[in-house]
């Protein structure tokens, strides 16, 4: 009941610092409960970093993070939080339907049927080991695995970076339609803008290890009429980062 | 959550029930080989009161053929704790790390913690079992030579000590645990199996020196100054030397073993009676009796236990550690 008054993230002068550098500083931020989020920037503007200190991977160095209300720790990552990383990783000499059963033991939440019904939909052959598996099909089965524990915020780095053009869209599809029947808040980086078009409602960039804009996609660009898309927003705010 | 650990354990658990039986089956046939022998050369008197007590080519030959057969079998069974530390306990959480499916694992709604103490269990459980079940199998052919065996050296042999009794199990705690955290610490296999083998064998060697002083010795006195009497039960002697009139230890006893020209007609020297008129009243040991043997084995499988605690805390800290 509390939860609900939380929003998925809240940040707070949130930096990072690593033994090369800030990665990420002085970022507050809210990301609204169902806004379908754009996570943008360029390479090392520091996405992975605000993601792994949601999921708890990451400790900040500096300011504060909540997530749907709770501090994010070492012990465990929070139980209406799913990640799926750029690499993927998944058990290689696990089988697809072994994978599936590893998430069923490992989330107390988790939807055995509709996880099958997404591995069936993808058609990946659930007898398969997951290290014979394509590209495309392991980004399904990692997909699978992350919505078959029902979370509420599903936080995706770089998921479509090492698919081709035709798994990328099936896989951007499948996942915007799962989350907007279920109203699940989605967090998605990417460095192609277009794709995320018509995806996203709403747009966090990053530049230079600093959040420079965040906020609603429709009210953005009515405030800055400029620009007539998503994409000519960010880049040319990323193109000013790089000129400054 | 087992289910999960086992299924990401069962090659390795496969590759050592498969090393087991293989080594059991090779140590039973041996064992036949042994049993048969000692019937064949009618030694089982010997097998009961040691090679003193039955001179004999059959004694000897039984010896040729299986002495150092057994020592080596005594040596398998001290290298298994290194086995386990270096090829279960180093790659437990490297492995995780270096494929980068700690970030899968960690993302999951299972706490950091109960996915350690899960795989630590489920894959550490088998291990010590394998060792447990390869130590009794080897001590069971041991039993069979016997005093014509490597056990006639005593209880605190270092081989025999160190495959028995609770030590195997307490080495093999100390070895997967340490591989253990330092796979969690240092995140490469490679270097965390190198670790686990050079730290075991320092950590072994050392502590074999040391374990002597655990237990605080007895002295046994005797009256025998040649010191040819054999003291009951082969206990592990620390120190010996000669007691003067007063019982006190004579420092320096050896101007007072001078007995040069001491000889009667004959040129035989009474030793006994010199030592005496020297100053040498009564010749002592410190001795860990072989009733104590049990004892020690407890104190020094303490100290490697200890150390696997630590080690256990260690790796709690390492896998919640947040980088």
């Amino acid at each position: 009941m509390s939860q609900r008054e939380h929003p998925p993230v809240l940040a707070e002068s949130l930096g990072k610092k690593y033994s090369r550098g800030w990665a990420l500083r002085d970022c507050s931020l809210e990301i609204p409960a169902g806004r379908i989020v754009a996570l943008v920037g360029p390479n090392g503007a520091g996405k992975s970093t605000l993601m792994g200190m949601i999921t708890g991977l990451l400790r900040p160095t500096t300011g504060r993070i909540s997530v749907f209300g709770d501090v994010p720790s070492g012990r465990g990552m929070h139980r209406s939080v799913a990640f799926l990383t750029q690499a993927k990783p998944l058990y290689p000499q696990f089988t697809v339907t072994e994978t599936l059963k590893y998430g069923r033991n490992s989330n107390p939440g988790w939807d055995q049927a509709y996880a099958e019904e997404l591995v069936e939909k993808a058609q990946v052959p659930f007898a398969a080991k997951v290290g014979t598996l394509s590209g495309g099909q392991r980004t399904r089965v990692a997909l699978a695995l992350a919505l078959g524990k029902r979370p509420r915020l599903l936080m995706l780095d770089e998921p479509l970076a090492d698919l081709d053009p035709l798994a990328r869209e099936s896989v951007l599809r499948t996942l915007v339609e799962e989350c907007r029947a279920q109203g699940i808040t989605v967090l998605l980086s990417s460095h192609v803008l277009a794709e995320l078009e018509d995806v996203c409602n709403h747009l966090v960039l990053l530049a230079d290890h600093r959040l420079r804009l965040a906020g609603d996609v429709g009210a953005l660009l009515r405030a800055q009429p400029e620009h007539r898309t998503l994409s000519q927003l960010a880049l040319a705010h990323m193109r000013t980062e790089v000129a400054a | 959550m087992t289910w999960v650990v086992w299924r990401q354990q069962r090659p390795v658990f496969i590759t050592l029930v498969a090393g087991l039986v293989v080594s059991v089956a090779a140590v039973l046939l041996w064992r036949a080989a042994t049993v048969a022998d000692v019937q064949a050369g009618n030694l089982a008197d010997c097998v009961l009161r040691g090679l003193d007590a039955c001179r004999g080519k059959a004694a000897d030959e039984f010896q040729d053929a299986w002495f150092d057969k057994l020592h080596i079998a005594q040596g398998t069974v001290l290298a298994a704790p290194a086995v386990i530390g270096v090829f279960v306990g180093a790659p437990l959480f490297a492995r995780e790390f270096e494929q980068g499916t700690h970030t899968l694992a960690f993302t999951q709604s299972v706490s950091r913690t109960r996915w350690m103490v899960t795989k630590f269990l489920v894959a550490g459980l088998p291990a010590l079992a394998v060792v447990l079940v390869y130590q009794l199998v080897v001590h069971s052919w041991l039993d069979v030579a016997g005093e014509l065996g490597p056990l006639a050296t005593g209880k605190f042999y270092f081989t025999t000590f160190e495959s028995q009794g609770v030590s195997p199990i307490a080495y093999t705690l100390f070895a997967y645990t340490l591989g253990m955290v330092a796979g969690a610490v240092f995140k490469r296999t490679l270097v965390a199996m190198t670790l686990t083998l050079a730290v075991f064998i320092a950590a072994r060697v050392l502590i074999s020196g040391l374990r002597e002083s655990m237990i605080t010795p007895t002295r046994v006195v005797t009256d025998d100054l040649d010191g040819r009497t054999v003291l009951d039960g082969r206990p592990l002697v620390l120190e010996s030397g000669y007691l003067d009139a007063a019982g006190a230890v004579v420092a320096d006893p050896t101007p007072k073993m001078n007995c040069v020209g001491r000889g009667d007609a004959q040129g035989i020297v009474d030793w006994e009676t010199c030592y005496r008129e020297n100053g040498l009243a009564q010749r002592y040991s410190d001795v860990i009796p072989a009733d104590q043997a049990t004892a020690l084995h407890l104190l020094e499988g303490a100290v490697f236990a200890g150390f696997a605690v630590l080690f256990v805390l260690g790796s709690v800290w390492a896998v919640r550690r947040q980088v």
